[in-house]
């Protein structure tokens, strides 16, 4: 499972940090999530499917 | 507008809902007015207020709030661009109108704004103030823990943002009830309240106040957010005093009466529930998150804004023209069923809530990282320190009306008394002030990264 998160999309909502904290981290500044990895290991697949309907820009995608 | 072009519009507005959002009967009303109009008109034009459309329905608010090209938050206040009237709907009337800061404003000059002030609201940022929120929430509990009484409005969700925002400006720390009292007397007085003169005199003290505190920041730096905005060039000029002076009264504004509600209406709840409250308590590692969501999805402090169309357009299969007025209803979307299950009962452990409350799009609330944080503080230390605390209902005293924020001006409780931790609040200010001096807190991210060292 792939993860990318759309830097035009997201505003700094932060939900995605809050549910999969291992998965996503927050721009010192803005507040806006990157993955910390594109590959999302296979414990962490739940909560990154999570973070993508918890995502109220829906800026997550998988692929 | 000529003979051909009136049944058109009339088609155009062929779905139509009453929509009085500032009547006090609305708030009893408002799940209903919901259900109806989602059901019914997700987007419908309301001839109330001036005439303008309401979106009530998430995926409408949702295509809405991000068409961001079609829909402006601009305030022309001089008349000297297209004369958009902002973002409170009905619109503010008079001579003395002032633009709400960058709420009231579009890219470019949003954008820059948003970017001199990033630096001291990100999440990162705000991590740095926990030990200071945590002794303002001590100290506030401690004046009332020998009691069994707390009114946990005026005694506590009213001081911690108040005094952390002064913090965060860069304003004396004990000048916090001279912005208090008139933020939310602001919001919760009606127009024709006889009331209202002693609220606008307080405002106008706060507002020389704070005129006073950005120049002598100018003159002697002090870092924070006032520093930032003196400082700051947007579009490569130094904004006017005035537009600085609507930035400040945004951040008042927005982070003073909103983080009060959600805190206020969230204790209500669990007095009401004790259960969950209980539960809340014991799983507080897995559930504050979600809870914290699921109080702002349900209790929706800040419940919607208005826009300005730009340009004739079609957007969630409803036909606006230029100059228009819509009503984007956070809190109406909040509760819609398509994304959320059983949307009117609180779920602590909600999954997929993403949820309108901080807006959507280039204008999400720069201060929900701030409005977490301090919901999270205030809300475990009374639930470690007074367990079983009993709201009254007779008390309680929410806004009448919710046209502007969802707000409660009283609640008081009763619990069984504790111990007292440590210093009273306007020590702890004291302290908290010198410790913001000392320390440079109020410093951007980018210039100051740790954490505040409270040493006891």
């Amino acid at each position: 499972m792939k993860v990318h998160v759309d830097p035009e999309r997201c505003q700094g909502h932060t939900l995605c940090n809050m549910i999969a904290p291992k998965m996503f981290q927050l721009d010192e500044i803005d507040g806006h999530s990157s993955p910390l990895s594109e590959e999302v290991p296979a414990d962490q697949e739940d909560k990154v499917a999570e973070a993508v309907r918890s995502c109220p820009e829906q800026a997550i995608s998988l692929s | 507008m000529s003979v051909e072009e009136i049944p058109l519009d009339a088609d155009r507005k062929k779905n139509r809902y009453e929509f009085a959002r500032h009547a006090p009967e609305y708030r009893h009303q408002f799940e209903a007015i919901t259900q109806e109009m989602q059901a019914r008109c997700p987007v419908a034009w309301s001839d109330t207020y001036g005439g303008h459309w309401v979106a009530a329905g998430a995926s409408e608010v949702f295509e809405l709030a991000r068409s961001a090209e079609y829909l402006s938050n601009d305030h022309d206040i001089e008349g000297v661009r297209r004369g958009y009237k902002g973002i409170s709907v009905p619109s503010q009337d008079g001579d003395m109108q002032i633009q709400g800061g960058f709420l009231e404003m579009d890219p470019p000059e949003q954008r820059e704004y948003r970017q001199v002030l990033n630096p001291y609201l990100s999440p990162a940022a705000v991590a740095r103030w926990v030990p200071v929120v945590e002794e303002l929430v001590r100290a506030s509990l401690d004046e009332k823990i020998e009691t069994g009484r707390i009114d946990f409005v005026d005694d506590l969700a009213n001081i911690v943002p108040a005094v952390l925002t002064l913090a965060m400006m860069g304003i004396p720390l004990k000048s916090w009830t001279v912005y208090c009292e008139p933020a939310h007397a602001g919001v919760y007085t009606p127009p024709d309240s006889p009331d209202q003169e002693r609220v606008r005199q307080m405002q106008v003290e706060m507002g020389e106040h704070l005129f006073t505190q950005m120049a002598e920041i100018r003159e002697h730096p002090r870092p924070g957010l006032v520093d930032a905005l003196v400082r700051a060039k947007i579009t490569g000029k130094t904004p006017p005093d005035m537009e600085l002076f609507g930035v400040l009264l945004l951040l008042i504004g927005g982070g003073f009466d909103t983080t009060t509600s959600l805190t206020a209406h969230a204790l209500e709840w669990l007095s009401e529930h004790p259960d969950q409250r209980e539960r809340l308590s014991r799983e507080r590692d897995t559930l504050l998150d979600p809870a914290t969501e699921e109080f702002l999805r349900f209790y929706t402090p800040a419940p919607g804004d208005g826009r300005t169309i730009t340009q004739d357009c079609e957007i969630a299969s409803t036909r606006f023209k230029e100059g228009e007025r819509i009503w984007l209803s956070w809190a109406m979307a909040n509760r819609d069923p398509s994304l959320f299950e059983n949307p009117n009962e609180i779920d602590m452990a909600r999954l997929g809530n993403r949820h309108y409350s901080f807006g959507l799009g280039l204008h999400r609330c720069i201060g929900s990282n701030v409005a977490r944080m301090v919901f999270k503080r205030m809300l475990t230390a009374v639930l470690d320190r007074m367990p079983d605390f009993q709201c009254d209902p007779a008390g309680a005293v929410h806004y009448e009306t919710i046209g502007v924020i969802q707000g409660m001006q009283h609640l008081p409780a009763t619990f069984t008394p504790g111990p007292r931790l440590g210093a009273g609040l306007d020590e702890t200010i004291e302290m908290l002030q010198r410790l913001c001096d000392e320390q440079g807190l109020a410093e951007p991210v980018t210039v100051r990264k740790a954490k505040a060292q409270i040493g006891h």
